[in-house]
């Protein structure tokens, strides 16, 4: 009898050592441990032995049960270790080649410029307007203090649909536009599209502008002066040195032009600004007596040339992939 | 000898007649050099003296040879399209918006712009008119503008000029030419309109008003100091207490009104010298603006696409606008700068199907573009300003890459981009209906509509388009009303448990002539609250003899919101729809 069982243990750890795979091994357990399995069997017929023998005999197979759990686990575990490792290693990749890209597309260096501009001011309270492209000849010039055959209007070299319509030179009209809605006091930024008969290296018949406007009780060339260098040091991310320059503006009045001066010690010419004229005011119906105001106007253009430092202002309007991937 | 005084005409007309001047002397040096350093060639001493008076005072000067006149010399209007050849050898026509310096039979000279051809001085001239004349600016303005011309005189003439120095530089240039070329003086000559000469009247400078203006409070020892050196003239006024009276010199005519004043006083006395301040606001938090919010959004969804935005000129070439919408009327520039420019835009597709053509001639295969900006059309003569936004993609759907096949884009991925913008935009019932357009390819394009209203138009390149193009593969596009997309409101947020959702598919064959549109739209018409979603999972045509038929295959996705639907309420949704569909669509369930 303890040789059957010796012979039982024996033949239990060996198939169990050779055995490789997971499934087989659940095959051996059920075999030697399962109801109706050899171990199993041994145990129910301890009934049939003489009760002196029984407990010895029952406790060798009791061990020899754990043995083989015991040896069932660890093949178990030394099985499911190598099972893993040969699933890591048949999910080895390549992991240079490139991933699954989408391109990603680009802003308009143009709307880059704009928005950001937008944003600086709109930061400082101003609100942004919008208006019409088509303007009449109003808004565009009498308005703004240039009444008809005025040199100023040469200046501007505009398109004409017909003697009424005409394409805004400026967005100045967007700010008569909103004193007119809304009256004074006023802090607004008109950025849009304008256009001016000019086609060269530094001129397109279609560009960008960014004008703005205070009126307030109490607003004098001094707000002017902060508010410009502000945004300029804003704008170009490192504090820059400006000058105001005086200059002639048919809506302004005094009128400066402001400079910065760049990397190489020159002073570059950014953008007009100045007092707005009391005509302009006047027009309006705005008591000039007790309110005051400043406006500025910019090129989107030039701004974004002098801070990407680009060449040539027709390459905005080329719209080459390669130009456009750069922003 | 002045036979004209309309009632906004200003003019003062002043001549000499100088004889016996030495033809061939000769310019001095000293006097070329500063010709030059402003410029002006040196052309004969009579011209250069000329040029040189008119540098030096800004009167501008004009010299007649005296044998090429008759009898006298008059200023008039011109008569309507009288002819005139003028100095820089152009034959222009004018009208009675002109004045005209004349002798008894012709035309002089344009006044204030240009003299004529003949009447002017050669080399061999000895005897001269000399006139020094003062036009108000109104009478000149403009006038060389539209005769497509610039002279010096002109320019001077409608900016202004002082009207009290005409005799002091008919004085320069008389002591000038005798010194240089001898000749004799006759008698100056002048005639005045009957309107006078405009003067220069006090003006009142508030002390006040600089401050409100400036910002700052200058001393008035600098503000007298400064008047004074500009060749004002100042009275006090209360002891200078309030500010002061002050008048400009005849040459500052362009000093008028207290704020002219101020920006001379800021002018000299320097922009740097006021300080840079900060105004005082009530302080605001405030978000970004919706205006901004919602072109961030745009834009962050069409990046992630892969689309750059392009900015394209607003004008076109007729041919292309034509094209795009043969409904619109078209709105077209008086003055273009070239016929290809002549035409405000229709559509923002010519400026992308040009921006697609230079980059394949550039090499790039897959192209994905779109651009915000305005369309133009006009109702009864009135220019009408739209909105839109615009895309077109071409080429591949992804990036070359080892991980994909090529497949080239189709319709369904413009669609689906426009989805992916309507979705974050909250806008639901986007309606895709079939349509004709002459850019677009038929049966690939659709309008696009919500609640009813056309809000764009998508389609493939009507493919005689890319023929002419020379393109080979076929582009989409779409273009859409920019303000139909509107930022969602803020939505507040309903708690809710969740019951588990049941799937059911449903494969069946649909005769042709039905969209698939119509069968989703009809279920959701069956109004079953339970119902969540339906996706079309497959789609093959099937060759049914002479018909062809779609095969499709559908999941309805159930769920309730309170509870966990039982088997057999959704089988009785199911035969609901099934019911419908057989009836309505004669389907054959597969």
């Amino acid at each position: 009898m303890g040789d059957n069982l010796s012979d039982l243990s024996n033949s239990a750890i060996q198939e169990i050592n050779e055995c490789s795979s997971s499934n087989d091994l659940e095959s051996i357990r059920v075999k030697y441990l399962g109801k109706k399995g050899t171990v199993t069997a041994a145990l129910k017929s301890l009934s049939e032995i003489d009760p002196r023998d029984r407990p010895a005999h029952g406790k060798r197979i009791n061990e020899i049960k754990t043995l083989i759990q015991e040896k069932l686990s660890e093949r178990k575990a030394s099985i499911q270790k190598q099972e893993i490792n040969q699933n890591i290693e048949n999910k080895m990749i390549d992991v240079s080649l490139p991933g699954r890209v989408n391109f990603q597309g680009h802003r308009h260096p143009v709307t880059k410029t704009l928005l950001e501009i937008e944003e600086i001011f709109y930061g400082a309270g101003f609100v942004v307007e919008d208006g019409p492209e088509i303007e009449d000849e109003y808004h565009n010039f009498t308005a703004l203090n240039i009444p008809h055959n005025h040199p100023a209007r040469a200046m501007h070299d505009t398109f004409y649909f017909n003697s009424e319509y005409l394409l805004r030179t400026h967005t100045s009209p967007i700010q008569i536009r909103s004193m007119e809605k809304d009256g004074v006091p006023i802090r607004v930024i008109a950025p849009g599209k304008v256009y001016r008969r000019d086609s060269d290296i530094t001129h397109t018949p279609m560009f960008h502008q960014i004008e703005g406007l205070v009126i307030d009780k109490g607003i004098n060339f001094s707000h002017l002066k902060g508010i410009l260098h502000q945004f300029i040091n804003t704008f170009f991310e490192e504090n820059t040195d400006v000058r105001f320059r005086p200059s002639y503006f048919p809506f302004t009045e005094p009128s400066a032009e402001v400079d910065i001066l760049s990397k190489d010690n020159k002073w570059l010419e950014i953008l007009g600004c100045g007092m707005v004229h009391p005509k302009v005011l006047e027009n309006l119906g705005i008591n000039t007596e007790i309110y005051s105001g400043y406006a500025f106007g910019m090129g989107v253009e030039r701004l974004a040339m002098l801070k990407y430092g680009i060449k040539d202002i027709r390459s905005f309007y080329e719209n080459d992939l390669n130009f456009l991937n750069q922003f | 000898m002045l036979r004209f005084s309309p009632r906004k005409i200003v003019l003062f007309f002043m001549t000499r007649v100088i004889k016996s001047i030495n033809k061939d002397a000769n310019t001095p040096k000293w006097l070329k050099k500063r010709l030059e350093q402003s410029g002006y060639k040196s052309i004969n001493a009579i011209v250069d003296i000329a040029n040189f008076v008119m540098l030096e005072t800004g009167q501008p000067l004009h010299t007649y040879d005296l044998k090429k006149i008759n009898e006298k010399i008059i200023v008039r209007r011109a008569n309507d399209k009288e002819a005139i050849d003028i100095l820089d050898g152009s034959r222009k026509l004018l009208d009675s918006d002109f004045l005209v310096i004349a002798d008894s039979k012709k035309a002089l000279g344009i006044a204030g712009i240009m003299g004529s051809l003949d009447s002017g001085i050669s080399d061999d001239t000895e005897n001269i008119v000399l006139e020094s004349a003062y036009f108000n600016y109104e009478t000149i303005m403009g006038r060389a503008r539209s005769l497509s011309l610039h002279s010096e005189a002109s320019m001077r003439f409608e900016r202004g000029v002082d009207p009290m120095i005409q005799e002091y530089a008919i004085q320069r240039f008389t002591s000038l030419i005798n010194e240089i070329a001898g000749g004799s003086n006759g008698p100056i000559h002048s005639s005045i309109s009957k309107k006078e000469l405009p003067k220069n009247k006090f003006i009142t400078l508030r002390k006040d008003k600089i401050k409100q203006i400036l910002g700052i409070t200058i001393p008035n020892q600098t503000i007298k100091s400064i008047l004074n050196r500009l060749d004002m003239e100042i009275k006090e006024k209360d002891f200078g207490y309030i500010g002061w009276s002050v008048k400009a010199p005849s040459y500052r005519f362009d000093i008028n009104e207290e704020c002219d004043l101020i920006e001379e006083i800021s002018r000299v006395y320097g922009f740097d010298q006021i300080p840079e301040n900060v105004e005082q606001q009530n302080m605001m938090l405030m978000n970004k603006s919706s205006r901004q919010l919602k072109r961030e959004r745009i834009d962050s969804i069409f990046h992630q696409l892969g689309y750059n935005e392009v900015v394209n000129y607003s004008f076109v070439s007729p041919s292309m606008n034509s094209l795009s919408d043969s409904k619109a009327d078209m709105i077209d520039l008086q003055n273009p700068i070239s016929i290809e420019m002549s035409v405000m835009r229709n559509s923002l597709w010519p400026g992308l199907l040009n921006n697609l053509s230079h980059n394949i001639k550039r090499q790039h295969k897959d192209i994905k573009i779109f651009e915000v900006g305005k369309h133009f059309s006009s109702r009864k003569r009135r220019p009408i300003e739209t909105n839109v936004i615009a895309g077109l993609i071409y080429g591949n759907r992804r990036l070359e890459s080892w991980a994909y096949s090529k497949v080239a884009v189709d319709f369904y991925d413009l669609k689906g981009h426009l989805e992916d913008l309507f979705s974050v935009f909250n806008l639901k019932n986007v309606k895709f209906e079939p349509v004709s357009h002459p850019m677009l390819c038929p049966g690939v394009a659709a309008e696009i509509k919500l609640k009813n209203k056309k809000i764009g138009i998508i389609g493939m390149l009507n493919p005689e388009l890319s023929r002419d193009m020379k393109i080979e593969q076929d582009p989409f596009l779409f273009e859409l009303d920019y303000d139909c997309l509107e930022l969602p409101a803020l939505t507040s947020f309903t708690s809710s448990e969740y019951y588990p959702s049941s799937r059911r598919d449903l494969s069946f064959v649909l005769p042709n002539k039905n969209r698939i549109s119509n069968v989703t739209e009809e279920i959701q018409g069956l109004d079953i609250k339970e119902l969540k979603d339906i996706v079309v999972f497959d789609l093959f045509d099937k060759e049914n003899g002479e018909n062809t038929q779609k095969s499709i295959s559908i999941g309805l996705i159930f769920q309730a919101k309170s509870r966990t639907l039982k088997d057999t309420e959704i089988d009785g949704f199911m035969s609901k729809v099934i019911k419908m569909l057989e009836t309505n669509f004669q389907i054959t369930i597969r």
